[in-house]
């Protein structure tokens, strides 16, 4: 289990960040640091800080001489966006937040979909069988190194203008991390679960499916976050160019018109959108797993 | 139950320099006997019990079951492992009834036979529990039970209680004499503990080191039931001298070869 330490790592509990806090000395400040709401408050110092300062460098609802608005502009950008009247296509930033977020959402979803169907799979091939590496290895390790913005070109000319573009780059750009997590994992299974197995009478198909495909699994959730990531920021660069919708399409538009209110808006939307999928992951990752968790106590 | 044989059973692994793990070994197992493998550790008796089980080939000889030739793993020869090897991911009752569900066996032939052996090795509260949740003697206890539910003609165990503690080994020795005198499986029982040696087994065969081989063979004639009481008698404690004797000629034949 090579992830143990990355996997820890990410979903620490409160309870465990008690060895910085043991240099303050008595017990009751530590139990007052480590309380679930404490965490929240001192994790918003930062944020509400840099947002205060932001807000008060401006005059007039902006700073940098007109560059940027200041927060309470972006909120209002936002509202309007959000809730504001459609009007009729006149005014595309009102009223339409929630379907570029849908649009958005849909094309991350449908990629990340396609690159779990084909790196896991390839990537339990790889990871399994000698002649799967020989096969497919080589040829993933010589696409890597190929970012996918520089694949955007190649997929307009192939998809054009479309969602399937869009599709295409979050589904490639996913499927790296994914397929060498994956492989990773399933390089890894202890040889007499494998061998446990054989002598239970079960064949190739069974000891994939039930031995190194839940082995495996851990590392396979950990190339999913990765992977997920990447897929937003695939949205967003296609977004910008291949597609006529979505928060990558209204951000490049915006920043086009001079509304920065709205590109901001449209990150804070990316950021809170990312979160909440990698959060989504965290909880299919928790229960999937719980095996794991039951020994922790 | 079954019959085991070794003719000139030799391993050797190829590797940058190869390496003789096993050297002409001849053993004849009757059925229902309990055989003690006993050697210090990697002197390739768990080479033995891989090529017994299926898991490696051998590189010469033959490795004969019922007088037919050894082949692929399956559940007529059950192993107990080590460290127990359980699937994490399943539950005790999961990983009971792995081997008969793999074996497309209908639920009413196994169901009532693992749930008799979960509480014959006193789990029945944990069948629910995941393997992580329980101690290690309690994970080798499910792994002798998910390897009896399949009715093995033979059972191979890998030095099984050597992770455990004394007062838990003890008890899980006692287990294992309990099970093995009701069910009368052969065993292949692979230590490097001479007492477990001799209270387990009708025969020991100490083993010499690199390129492994049988040195000898001693029949423990001690009476059945045993029980780790015996560890105390004259009868058992001459056994162990004459077994340490045997085992530190080997070493010294070992140092000068």
């Amino acid at each position: 289990m090579t992830d143990t330490s990355v996997k820890e790592a990410g979903s620490r509990p409160a309870g465990m960040a008690a060895p910085g806090s043991r240099a303050l000395g008595s017990a009751l400040p530590r139990i007052l640091m480590n309380s679930g709401l404490a965490q929240i408050l001192i994790a918003l110092v930062l944020p509400v800080a840099i947002v205060t300062i932001w807000q008060l460098a401006g005059t007039n609802g902006s700073l940098f001489g007109g560059v940027l608005p200041t927060p309470d502009r972006v909120v209002s950008a936002w509202w309007t966006w959000a809730f504001g009247a459609k009007g009729m296509g006149l005014n595309p930033y009102s009223g339409t937040w929630l379907a570029n977020v849908i649009f958005s959402t849909e094309r991350v979803a449908e990629g990340f979909l396609v690159a779990i169907l084909v790196g896991v799979p390839a990537g339990i091939w790889i990871g399994w069988s000698r002649l799967g590496a020989q096969i497919l290895d080589p040829t993933v390790q010589m696409l890597r190194p190929i970012p996918i913005t520089a694949w955007l070109p190649f997929s307009l000319a192939v998809f054009g203008i479309s969602g399937f573009s869009a599709i295409f780059l979050i589904a490639l750009g996913a499927f790296y991390p994914i397929v060498i997590n994956t492989t990773q994992g399933a390089r890894h299974v202890e040889r007499n679960l494998v061998r446990a197995a054989l002598m239970m009478g079960a064949g190739r198909l069974d000891i994939l499916r039930r031995v190194v495909l839940p082995a495996a699994l851990p590392a396979i959730f950990t190339g999913l976050r990765i992977g997920l990531g990447i897929g937003w920021t695939a949205v967003i660069v296609s977004e910008m160019i291949a597609v006529k919708s979505g928060l990558g399409y209204v951000l490049w538009d915006a920043y086009y018109v001079g509304r920065m209110d709205v590109v901001i808006a449209d990150m804070v939307s990316i950021g809170v959108m990312g979160l909440l999928s990698d959060q989504l992951i965290l909880l299919a990752e928790r229960w999937a797993l719980s095996w794991r968790l039951a020994g922790a106590r | 139950m079954a019959e085991i044989a070794l003719r000139k059973v030799a391993k050797t692994y190829f590797s940058a320099t190869p390496v003789r793990a096993l050297e002409s070994v001849d053993l004849d197992i009757a059925e229902g006997e309990f055989v003690a493998l006993l050697g210090p550790s990697g002197c390739g008796k768990s080479t033995l019990l891989n090529i017994l089980a299926g898991f490696e080939g051998s590189s010469e000889g033959s490795a004969l079951i019922d007088g037919g030739a050894i082949g692929r793993p399956g559940p007529d020869r059950g192993v107990v492992f080590q460290e127990a090897a359980l699937f994490p991911w399943l539950t005790v009752w999961e990983n009971v009834v792995f081997g008969p569900k793999m074996q497309g066996l209908p639920k009413s032939e196994y169901e009532g036979r693992a749930r008799e052996l979960l509480a014959t090795v006193g789990l029945k509260d944990f069948a629910q529990s995941y393997p992580a949740q329980l101690s290690g003697g309690m994970r080798q206890r499910v792994g002798i039970a998910r390897v009896l539910v399949m009715q093995p003609r033979a059972l191979l165990m890998d030095e099984p209680f050597g992770a455990l503690d004394a007062q838990t080994r003890m008890a899980m020795q006692e287990l294992l004499l309990t099970v093995w005198e009701k069910l009368n499986t052969t065993v292949v029982f692979v230590t490097h503990d001479i007492d477990e040696a001799i209270l387990l087994a009708d025969r020991v065969f100490v083993m010499t080191a690199r390129p492994a081989r049988i040195g000898r063979e001693i029949a423990i004639t001690l009476p059945r039931p045993r029980s780790i009481d015996d560890l105390t008698s004259p009868e058992f404690t001459r056994y162990k001298a004459e077994i340490m004797a045997e085992m530190r000629s080997a070493h010294h034949q070992a140092e000068t070869a």
